[in-house]
């Protein structure tokens, strides 16, 4: 469960990148939505914990995340997943070592750790491509990786940043294809642009303008 | 040892320059460590030695010598007296002189001096001791070896305090560089660090790859300076034989363990290493924290 309760993070220029913003995700795919600068990237980095809210609360499983208890926080991130639109695989790891890595943060038993990965790389469909390094694959196999280090393991929550931001539009839909076959495991917030993905899922969609939240629709679409 | 190995290889100027600043530091550390061992076993090796003779004129009463000896010993300075008679010194004369009958023809008992062998608890009452000899009656002669004891104490103070000084120099020069050396590493890693927090990982996980590059650093620095200073004192092995010639050992006495240092010897390069391997540690681990907590905080 993440709860944000009347959040607002402001920036020291005076920005306010969020304003006021309260609304519940329980076990759902949801879709944040808005222009650059509306707030999207901002809800992340708070659920995150890469960012404090200025003012009101944000809560996930109940834990308070701007407690500076840090060990709590690291608990609370190795059940967090993150999906980046630039990647952000490891260039001098191979693709299983990438996925590994986030078992290992997790200390899990390094047999455990052979076994899940491959198990998630059936599901990415990269089964043939565990001992290749990111230079050597495409943009849409980066991502794959990518997806499979934020799933793994017992991290039920996956946060994605413009997940197909960088792909073409038939790579973005094999990802999200991947993001629908694990949907009913996780609660997943992706932040994007991509209407044609937003409307065609009927997913949950918060609307986000200026930093407030505007609408909320359970099976909602989006129009820039 | 995989990922200490492949952070050595990516950026191998940073790792060398590591690696030789610890070397320089340990290498110099074990030379004022054997150093000082080794005066300070010489120092105790002197002080073995009778370190004031007393020579009284031959017609000196015995009683009057073993007085002086008494209030000796009972002045708290002196550890032990031994009282050497005219026969004793006549004995030890024949001994010396075994091979030359025509030395011992021409001397007899009573012209040797009667003496006190004294040993004193510290050098510094070495002075005061001879001192109060010179004014007691029937003193021919008084022998100490203030000069070579004084110099030996003054040399192995010198050591000792200027060790300290370039220890603290040292010390703090290996851990800015050090520290340097690890930022920049922490640098390159820049991505893959922020990666592993957002992901959760604790702080010891992300320290531990560069805590064991800095502790593989220190060991093998460690173990090529302690091979250097072997090499090096085996090589001139055969000139200290000849300048110690006469010392058969030279040990310092620790209360539970007698450490030899001359002749040279295994166990001693044994325990230089594990000296220099601890402080290589030692310096490694705290650059490497001081450079990661900087750069996590």
């Amino acid at each position: 469960m993440i709860n944000f309760n009347k959040v607002t993070k402001k920036f020291p220029l005076g920005v306010i990148a969020l304003d006021n913003a309260s609304f519940k995700i329980d076990d759902e795919f949801v879709f944040l939505v808005g222009a650059s600068g509306a707030g999207k990237t901002t809800i992340l980095k708070l659920i995150l914990r890469e960012y404090l809210p200025t003012s009101g609360i944000v809560e996930i499983n109940d834990f308070e995340v701007s407690s500076k208890k840090f060990k709590q926080v690291e608990k609370l991130r190795q059940r967090i997943g993150i999906v980046f639109q630039d990647f952000k695989v490891l260039s001098d790891k191979n693709v299983f070592e990438n996925i590994a890595i986030s078992l290992k943060i997790c200390k899990v038993h390094t047999n455990e750790i052979k076994e899940q990965v491959k198990e998630m790389l059936k599901l990415v469909s990269l089964q043939d491509k565990e001992k290749v390094f990111p230079a050597q694959l495409s943009a849409g196999e980066l991502q794959r990786v990518a997806i499979a280090r934020a799933i793994i393991g017992e991290r039920d929550i996956l946060l994605a940043d413009e997940p197909t931001g960088n792909l073409d539009p038939k790579t973005s839909w094999e990802i999200i294809k991947i993001f629908k076959k694990i949907e009913k495991k996780k609660t997943i917030i992706i932040a994007t642009h991509n209407t044609d993905i937003v409307n065609s899922m009927q997913k949950r969609v918060i609307v986000l303008k200026d930093g407030k939240v505007v609408k909320d629709a359970k099976k909602g679409g989006y129009e820039l | 040892m995989k990922e200490v190995f492949i952070s050595l290889r990516r950026s191998p100027y940073q790792s060398i320059a590591a690696f030789m600043v610890l070397f320089f530091t340990l290498f110099l550390s074990i030379v004022l460590f054997t150093s000082l061992s080794f005066l300070y076993s010489f120092l105790g090796f002197v002080e073995t030695r009778p370190q004031v003779t007393a020579y009284f004129q031959p017609k000196t009463e015995e009683s009057t010598i073993l007085d002086i000896k008494d209030t000796l010993i009972d002045s708290g300075k002196v550890l032990s007296a031994k009282y050497i008679s005219q026969e004793d010194a006549f004995k030890i004369y024949k001994d010396l002189n075994k091979d030359n009958p025509l030395l011992l023809e021409m001397v007899s008992a009573d012209i040797l001096p009667p003496s006190l062998e004294i040993y004193a608890k510290k050098p510094a009452y070495l002075p005061e001791l001879s001192e109060y000899l010179k004014k007691q009656s029937g003193i021919d002669e008084v022998n100490f070896q203030k000069d070579i004891v004084d110099r030996l104490l003054s040399l192995t103070n010198i050591l000792r305090k200027s060790s300290i000084s370039f220890f603290a120099f040292l010390i703090a020069m290996s851990i800015i560089v050090l520290t340097t050396t690890t930022l920049f590493k922490i640098a390159l890693k820049k991505d893959e660090i922020e990666l592993l927090r957002l992901l959760g990982a604790s702080k010891f996980y992300i320290k531990k790859p560069f805590l064991l590059e800095g502790i593989f650093n220190g060991l093998f620095a460690a173990f090529t300076s302690s091979v250097v200073l072997t090499g090096i004192l085996y090589y001139f092995n055969p000139f200290l034989t000849s300048y110690l010639r006469g010392i058969p050992k030279l040990a310092l006495n620790l209360d539970f363990y007698e450490l030899v240092i001359w002749p040279i010897n295994m166990p001693f390069f044994a325990l230089t290493f594990a000296l220099s391997a601890l402080f290589g540690i030692f310096i490694a681990i705290i650059a490497t924290s001081l450079a990661t907590n900087k750069y996590l905080k």
